[in-house]
């Protein structure tokens, strides 16, 4: 891992993250205060990262944006940025208003606290937050945006709903199966006889948004992504939450809900009646796998590579549920130390016992290296007991990984070039399923 | 002094007087008493983000091979290389069988970097690039971030060079600087002149002045019969096939220049007998210095889209080597057998209205291609506008059944909604990223510019007609949005005039 730069990023700057963000708030529209090309970038990079998803219903070059030039940058921006958000009003039809500020107003220090609450106070839908690029990457920028929301928008509750629960900790856009993601979980919540706001799926709305400050608990389905907002539900609206791993496949899925179901503190018999009902589903419909399972062989040795979220939770689904050999994981993001440590700890006692090897290295070109740390290249001998048959479940950018050690491939990860998505997602039972197809297809895909 | 001495190249608004913002029609650009917005460009009171210079110049910089690009800004600028690499590794596999990512990198600038400068990261970053790549360049890309916190990467550049191996070409491309993309072509241009065609050991240039003058880069011999064919990336390679076809035709050999191109054998284009752009927008800064520098002429006027155009663009390279007559026969026969492939789509087509959004050139081009297939152009959207263009406007005002309005717009897909509500076209053509607007306004569709796709010449004439005859036959796709979905914009806005914000920045009335 480079000290000095970063290879082939996998995420955009807190600008990109938190612009994604707002697109998927229904009826959201954000306003950028950057230069012009900042919405265009994110535009390209989504076309290229995320599952061939570029916009919504206000993304991409549709996005309002101060576009500043030379002259804010000696001048300063306010004015322009006043101009833009009253023409937005006027020209844009939107729920609410979200300005973000991207590297060059901040640096020149322009006021959009001051700007916003001019709007505001007339009665617009208008919140801001300061998300300049060099503050940090896409995903920071997604929490961003939810703190704005615990900030700005959820309203403060008096009364607390046993029965409500928030849930976040997929960054839209950042996770190309970010909707299915979030349904799977969803409706697994929802079998435990919980409403759900998720923000950002179909079944959302900006009134359960409003209401989010009622809920009993945050559900943090990542240990990184969104803790920020987390903190602040806590301390503004009084919301306890609980961090969880993105929960893949029956093994995690079960103790995800084992988790939710003791901190809500519901009966024993719902949870542990849903988990029966869902493994019996799921192994149901495995069942006519397992011929060809045993026949073609279809078990692997594997790398993961992933962000903070696939990273351990693709690898667990590997070791606890696929049976396959996850000797290396790889997470991509550049992480606090006590970040990685957290990642580190929830990787060290897997269920299936399986010891997974967890390293951080934000560029890809170096995978290899750790791979040949534990295992070595062949040595040109007749018997070597090589890393084959294997498989890189990662990004589209480790086919060439897979390319240079001979295993099949499934881009998982963002930058998703290469698949279409639209509202697949591998979280819950369901979810494993769905990615022990797309991972066995691949493998088969010549058959 | 030549622009090429400076250490950057200048805007085009200040170059070309080029301009981004001006709503007006087919007769005012084009026709009697044509009124340019050439000087005092207009600003808009609400706007919609856009691209920078950045993107157009990373689409070339990724192409090259052996070429790391790193990136001198916050980490989010130049993530649109995730898409730009797919085109990186279809076009090494068309052009040499290998599949290969672009490698691209990031000083990922932080706040305590904005504070403390980042001159000392990209120093460090440049060295460690160099020893794990090792790659024969390093294209050093500076964004906004640099700009205004005062970061120099032409010192950096300078100091770092003596301790590595690779070539180090600064580019600079701080998007707040300019409102005219097209600039970054200049950009990239530049620092390809300055750093792999000029010489570095002497702080003048190989051909600057004396006797080295109006000569190949240094002792290199003149190709009399290998012409420069300029692609910046607007062409995929099926496209310079098609231009390589009809150049060979006149028994040319072809360098095409600068993507995908390696810049150790950049020189070659020193050594060329003729330069031929298919777009001014795109070379003009570089072919100008091309011939002040090694005495290379240059083709800088037609765009080879179009039948017409095609030919008018064979014929100048014809013309060039006295080649007149075969460049007749080839044009001949080109459209003889062209217009009768093109016979079965012509009744499909013919007075269909059509919108079309591009880069100014493409769009013109484009948009005369589309009458010669029978459509009829009812509005046009290019992305800015300068002199070159001129010529263009008054071939489709001569055309044109009646006025209609041209946007010169930075995309602004408010304006187009706006327009396309009016003219209601029955096709629309805009460029990547560029047609959500109109599809769920349930108007059939067609991308304008792809690296994949055939737009070019005769074979891109009768392809595109086959693309649109397909488009046309089934419009399920965008109808159905259009039923389902609503875009982003209050009533009252259909309901105002389409140039209502043109020249109101700042408080200005239009």
């Amino acid at each position: 891992m480079s000290e000095h730069f970063i290879e082939r990023s996998r995420y955009l700057c807190a600008l990109g993250g938190a612009a994604a963000t707002v697109t998927a708030i229904p009826g959201a529209i954000p306003i950028l205060h950057s230069a012009s090309g900042c919405a265009g970038n994110f535009a390209w990079t989504q076309n290229g990262g995320s599952a061939l998803q570029v916009g919504g219903y206000c993304g991409a070059l549709t996005t309002p944006s101060s576009n500043i030039q030379e002259h804010e940058v000696v001048f300063g921006g306010d004015e322009r940025l006043r101009e833009q958000v009253a023409s937005t009003l006027k020209v844009m039809a939107g729920e609410l208003f979200v300005v973000l500020t991207g590297c060059v107003p901040e640096i020149i220090g322009d006021d959009i606290k001051s700007v916003v609450a001019e709007f505001s106070s007339e009665g617009a839908p208008i919140i801001g937050a300061e998300t300049g690029g060099f503050r940090g990457n896409s995903y920071w920028g997604y929490d961003l945006v939810l703190q704005a929301l615990f900030r700005d928008v959820v309203a403060k509750s008096s009364t607390t709903e046993s029965t409500e629960v928030n849930l976040w900790g997929i960054a839209p856009y950042g996770d190309p199966f970010w909707r299915g993601n979030l349904e799977g979980v969803r409706r697994h919540l929802e079998q435990l006889g919980l409403r759900v706001n998720s923000f950002f799926t179909t079944r959302d709305t900006l009134d359960g948004i409003r209401q989010a400050g009622s809920a009993a608990l945050n559900i943090v389905v990542s240990e990184v992504y969104g803790l920020g907002a987390a903190a602040l539900a806590a301390e503004r609206h009084g919301i306890p939450y609980l961090s969880l791993p993105l929960p893949i496949g029956p093994t995690a899925t079960a103790a995800f809900l084992r988790a939710v179901a003791h901190k809500l503190d519901l009966s024993g018999p719902t949870v542990e009646a849903v988990i029966a009902r869902e493994k019996s589903d799921y192994f149901k419909l495995l069942e006519p796998l397992t011929d060809c399972w045993n026949d073609l062989d279809l078990q692997r040795y594997a790398i993961v590579v992933g962000d903070a979220n696939y990273a351990g939770a693709l690898t667990r689904f590997l070791a606890d549920d696929l049976g396959w050999l996850p000797e290396l994981t790889v997470c991509t993001d550049p992480l606090q130390e006590e970040e990685q440590q957290r990642l580190v700890s929830g990787l060290s006692d897997l269920d299936s016992g399986y010891e997974a090897n967890l390293v951080f290295e934000t560029d890809a070109s170096q995978v290899i290296h750790h791979l040949r740390k534990k295992w070595p290249a062949g040595n040109g001998g007749t018997y070597h007991n090589t890393f084959s048959p294997a498989f890189v479940v990662g990004s589209s950018l480790e086919r060439e990984l897979a390319q240079t050690l001979g295993a099949g491939h499934l881009s998982v990860s963002f930058p998703v070039a290469n698949r279409a998505v639209i509202d697949r997602g591998y979280t819950g039972f369901r979810g494993g399923l769905r990615l022990t197809e797309d991972l066995i297809s691949s493998i088969v895909a010549g058959r | 002094m030549s622009y090429i001495d400076l250490k950057s190249a200048p805007k085009r608004e200040d170059r070309l007087k080029a301009c981004i913002a001006h709503g007006g029609s087919v007769c005012d650009l084009g026709g009697k008493g044509k009124k340019s917005c050439l000087v005092d460009d207009g600003e808009r009171g609400f706007t919609q983000g856009s691209i920078c210079l950045l993107l157009p110049a990373l689409a070339m910089l990724n192409t090259l091979p052996d070429n790391v690009v790193l990136m001198h800004s916050a980490i989010g600028c130049g993530t649109c290389t995730h898409s730009q690499n797919a085109n990186v590794r279809f076009g090494g596999n068309v052009r040499w069988g290998k599949v290969k990512d672009g490698t691209w990198l990031s000083t990922a600038l932080n706040e305590t970097d904005v504070i403390s400068g980042g001159d000392a990261k990209l120093e460090q970053a440049i060295i460690e690039a160099d020893k794990r790549y090792q790659p024969f360049s390093i294209s050093v890309v500076s964004g906004c971030v640099p700009g205004i916190i005062g970061d120099d990467i032409d010192t950096v550049v300078k100091q770092v060079q003596p301790l590595v191996n690779a070539k180090l070409l600064p580019v600079h491309c701080e998007g707040f600087k300019t409102k005219i993309w097209a600039t970054a072509y200049d950009a990239v241009y530049h620092s390809i002149g300055r750093t792999l065609l000029e010489s570095t050991t002497s702080e003048k240039g190989a051909g600057e002045g004396g006797d080295a003058g109006l000569a190949p880069y240094q002792g290199l011999e003149r190709l009399p019969r290998t012409v420069n064919l300029m692609n910046v990336s607007s062409m995929g390679r099926i496209d310079e096939l098609e231009l390589t076809r009809l150049l060979t035709g006149l028994g040319l050999a072809v360098n095409v220049f600068p993507v995908f191109a390696h810049p150790e054998g950049m020189v070659t284009a020193t050594q060329a007998a003729l330069s031929i752009s298919t777009c001014p927008t795109h070379d003009d800064y570089f072919l100008t210095y091309l011939e002040e520098r090694f005495g290379v002429p240059y083709l800088l006027k037609h765009m080879p889209i179009g039948i017409e155009n095609t030919g008018l663009w064979l014929r100048d390279v014809a013309r060039h080597f006295g080649a007149e007559e075969q460049g007749e026969e080839i044009i001949r026969r080109e459209e003889a057998e062209l217009h009768a492939a093109l016979a079965e789509f012509r009744p499909l087509f013919t007075g269909k209205t059509v919108f079309v959004s591009a880069g100014e050139f493409r769009a013109l081009a484009t948009a005369r291609l589309l009458e010669e297939l029978g459509f009829r152009v009812v509005g046009i959207r290019s992305f800015h506008h300068d002199a070159f263009a001129e010529g263009e406007y008054e071939k489709l005002a001569a055309s044109a059944v009646e006025d209609y309005p041209i946007d010169i717009a930075n995309v602004q897909p408010f304006e187009e909604v706006n327009l396309l509500k009016r003219v209601k076209p029955d096709l629309f053509l805009g460029h990547a990223n560029g047609n959500a607007t109109a599809a769920k306004l349930g108007i059939p569709t067609h991308v304008i510019y792809n690296t994949g796709l055939a737009y070019i010449g005769y074979r891109g004439a009768y392809d595109l007609a086959r693309r649109l005859a397909r488009q046309r036959k089934n419009p399920s796709y965008n109808r159905r949005l259009a039923e389902n979905l609503r875009l982003p914009y209050t009533d009252d806005w259909y309901q105002s005039p389409p140039f209502s914000y043109i020249n109101t920045r700042g408080g200005v009335t239009a």
